[in-house]
């Protein structure tokens, strides 16, 4: 992984490959690759469909090694949904088969004339960039079978759907899993559009003839990893609750605490709940013959997905996210965990990221587009999506858009994306990190739980409740550190509780590099990160005006606690003092 | 004939093999009643009344919520009459962490938290409202259904139709209100008003 690849689209003559060393980039990956790209490389104010934006694909840091949960996959660029930088990461194959490959980034560059659209093929001979406009407006799944017929069923595709075709600033970036199916998908902030503005449909890589990459002092690194793989299995969460009923397991947790957005966030209880939570979910799979508990990369060890087969007992989808579930069930008011896997398949299929697109139909449902509740006139709008009609594309232009095409006032949208699954006045803390992270509200943005052990910003007394700002603060630096592991985040479970294991994963690190990263380098890496990607979006124009949840959240409160969020913005505005 | 059930203390008892157990499931998430001695705290409740061991308690359940509010301490808070007491293992998720009792980020959600100002009791006996999702649901469902739950009749007979028929092949027996009775009668027989409470208590056997 010393190399970087970059594709010039817009070259004279067509697409031009160049191979460079790592440079100024060497020593990162994920996030702080993508975002150290980014932040030096794009104009800020450029349009993010133009030639000058970039799209950065990064492994992780130990992709393509043998540590385990090593497997997320960053794509950056500038986003076309909020118009700051963006990074948003997928498990699925392709991290570790480009970290395989050598490769530390692809950068997709330019923008190529005409309509023409390309394939990209990397494997262990080089790179070949070939126009093929018969893959325009396939769905994922199609387009996957095709490659595979092409190509054969070793390799691993990173792809657009007709969503990213068309642009749209809600269209994701497609990774296939293990079974070679388009599931996973970097989906926030339309990252998908900058691809399709490059004109690649899709990347094919093939790492065979290739080998695991090997650490500098392997002993340790065995020694390491074994002791990380050992405290993600002991530990009750990581061991026992993610892989028996997913993340889905916290739909029922969320909607008792009264913070499950429910019907566009009038409501904080979605009283039928119980219907698509996760133990029903995983009750459904087993019981048609699907899998409950499923890894979505080689390397897993929590295996926190399943197989979702529909009631003939085929399959449908891969096992829907808590996310998903949400923003097609409590959001809209479905309690059809059928029709929810439906929509989820549909979103993969066209290539859409599934919050924002479930949030997108819950604010058109409050345009009264369709009834609350109908999960029929759910799955048509988001059909319109993919068939690229006037309506479906601006469904497919995010929840800030539809809501001002639509007229709503209540549009759940920080930096125009859409919120994720947990209203920000039942648990204030996280909305302190909606409001500030430079992506636009993301409940990943502030999800690396290892605060208590990094010690970052100072010891903050957890049950003070001026304490929000420091543990959103400390959230969002661990947070970036772990994205430019490559490392899932659902490791952060196990570290907050087990000191040992968040040693076991710097002595992973250390021992493959020949480092000797310390805690405190993880929080500088941690902070530069969120530096660079602060300084980008104030160049792009952001200010602190835009580091607000939308007015209703203060204005409206929320059944059953009936509180408002009741953070100030002075304090808001002070998290990033540091 | 038809037959009036379910009015009387003893209602519903079904003996059933373990592996049938888990058709139950479904009910914990939901919520059941249980009576008990209430304004006691949820650690006694639990424990001295349920035969929930200390250490299961202290370990494992992770996150408890009373009223739908997040609790921190289980020794302090009291349970009042009519309480809606849901229990879980510790949780993924930001919000899960956030969510855990006396965690680490407990104060992300302090807002909601419960206090006890919040909620007055008075000891006596009275009808609680448990929920047990998760992990704990098949770890103490067999605890709560050898004790009995009160189910609304709407629900009980809601529940018992769908039971597929492989169900009733192997339940061991059937008893209504002390009284042995066949699947077939159980189908008969006429529940009270939709909205009472009825008891159901499983009995699981080799």
């Amino acid at each position: 992984m010393d190399k970087i690849l970059r594709i010039d689209m817009g070259a004279e003559g067509g697409p031009k490959v160049t191979t460079a060393p790592l440079g100024e980039y060497a020593g990162l990956g994920g996030r702080a690759f993508t975002s150290a790209v980014v932040s030096k490389e794009v104009p800020p104010l450029c349009h993010p469909l133009g030639a000058d934006n970039k799209l950065v694909i990064a492994p992780g840091l130990l992709s393509g090694t043998a540590a385990a949960m090593s497997g997320r996959l960053s794509v950056g660029c500038k986003s076309p949904l909020t118009g700051g930088i963006k990074e948003a990461n997928a498990g699925g194959q392709a991290s570790q088969v480009l970290a395989r490959l050598g490769y530390a980034a692809v950068i997709l560059e330019g923008k190529p004339k005409g309509d023409v659209l390309y394939k990209v093929l990397i494997n262990k001979d080089g790179v070949k960039v070939i126009p093929d406009n018969s893959l325009c407006m396939l769905g994922n799944y199609d387009l996957v079978d095709k490659m595979k017929t092409e190509y054969g069923d070793k390799i691993t595709c990173i792809s657009i759907g007709p969503a990213g075709e068309m642009k749209l600033p809600n269209s994701s970036v497609a990774i296939t899993d293990m079974e070679l199916r388009p599931t996973r998908h970097a989906g926030r902030g339309g990252v998908g559009a900058v691809m399709g503005a490059k004109g690649v449909k899709v990347m094919v890589l093939d790492d065979t003839g290739m080998k695991m990459r090997q650490p500098k002092d392997p002993e340790k690194f065995k020694d390491a990893n074994k002791r990380f793989v050992d405290g993600l299995r002991k530990h009750p969460v990581t061991g026992e609750g993610l892989p028996a009923y997913g993340t889905n397991v916290l739909t029922n947790i969320i909607n008792e605490a009264g913070a499950y957005p429910t019907k566009n966030f009038m409501w904080g209880r979605f009283d039928t709940c119980h219907k698509i939570s996760g133990e029903t979910q995983a009750e459904t799979e087993k019981a048609r013959g699907g899998v409950e508990t499923h890894g979505c990369h080689r390397g897993c060890v929590i295996r926190c997905s399943g197989i979702y087969m529909n009631k003939d007992g085929h399959y449908l989808t891969k096992q829907p996210e808590y996310e998903t579930v949400w923003a097609f069930g409590g959001h809209c008011h479905i309690d059809d965990l059928d029709a929810i896997a439906m929509l989820d398949r549909l979103c993969d299929d066209y290539g859409l990221d599934t919050i924002e697109t479930g949030v997108t139909i819950g604010v058109a449902m409050e345009a009264g587009l369709a009834k609350f509740g109908d999960a029929q006139a759910a799955i048509n709008l988001v059909k319109e999506v993919g068939k690229g009609t006037p309506l479906g594309r601006i469904l497919g232009s995010g929840a800030a858009i539809a809501g001002k095409v639509f007229g709503v006032e209540r549009v759940p949208v920080v930096k125009n994306q859409a919120l994720p699954a947990y209203d920000p006045r039942g648990v204030q803390g996280i909305g302190v990190t909606y409001a500030t992270t430079p992506m636009g509200a993301d409940h990943t943005a502030g999800y690396a739980i290892a605060t208590n052990i990094l010690k970052v910003g100072g010891f903050v007394d957890p049950l003070k409740p001026q304490g929000q700002i420091e543990l959103s603060r400390n959230l969002q630096i661990a947070t970036a550190a772990v994205d430019s592991t490559g490392m899932c985040l659902f490791i952060a479970f196990a570290l907050l509780d087990q000191p040992d294991t968040f040693q076991a994963l710097l002595d992973i690190i250390n021992a493959f590099y020949g480092l000797a990263l310390t805690a405190d380098g993880v929080t500088e890496l941690g902070k530069k990160v969120l530096k660079m990607e602060r300084d980008f979006n104030a160049r792009a124009g952001f200010t602190k005006e835009q580091d607000r949840l939308p007015e209703f959240f203060k204005k409206e409160s929320l059944p059953p606690h009936n509180i408002t969020f009741m953070v100030k913005d002075e304090e808001l505005d002070s998290l990033f003092n540091w | 004939m038809e037959k009036t059930g379910g009015k009387g203390l003893e209602g519903l008892n079904l003996s059933v093999s373990p592996e049938q157990a888990a058709r139950f499931h479904p009910l914990m998430q939901e919520g059941f009643l249980v009576r008990a001695e209430i304004g006691c705290t949820i650690k006694t409740l639990l424990c001295d009344q349920f035969g929930v061991s200390p250490d299961y308690l202290e370990t494992r359940v992770q996150t408890v919520f009373l009223n739908g509010k997040p609790v921190d301490d289980v020794d302090s808070a009291a349970v009042p009459a009519g309480a809606t007491l849901a229990l879980s293992a510790a949780m993924p998720g930001l919000v899960g962490a956030t969510l855990r009792r006396g965690g680490y980020y407990a104060a992300m959600r302090s807002d909601i938290t419960y206090r006890k100002e919040d909620i007055h009791t008075t000891k006596g006996k009275g009808l609680v409202r448990i929920k047990l999702f998760n992990l704990l649901g098949p770890e103490l469902a067999p605890t709560f259904l050898a004790r009995g739950i009160w189910l609304r009749s709407s629900r009980l007979q809601e529940f018992l139709s769908r039971l597929p028929d492989e169900f009733w092949t192997r339940c061991r027996a059937i008893h209504l209100d002390g009284t042995a009775i066949t699947a077939a009668a159980l189908r008969r027989v006429i529940w009270p008003d939709s909205v009472e409470p009825v008891r159901l208590s499983v009995t699981l056997a080799e």
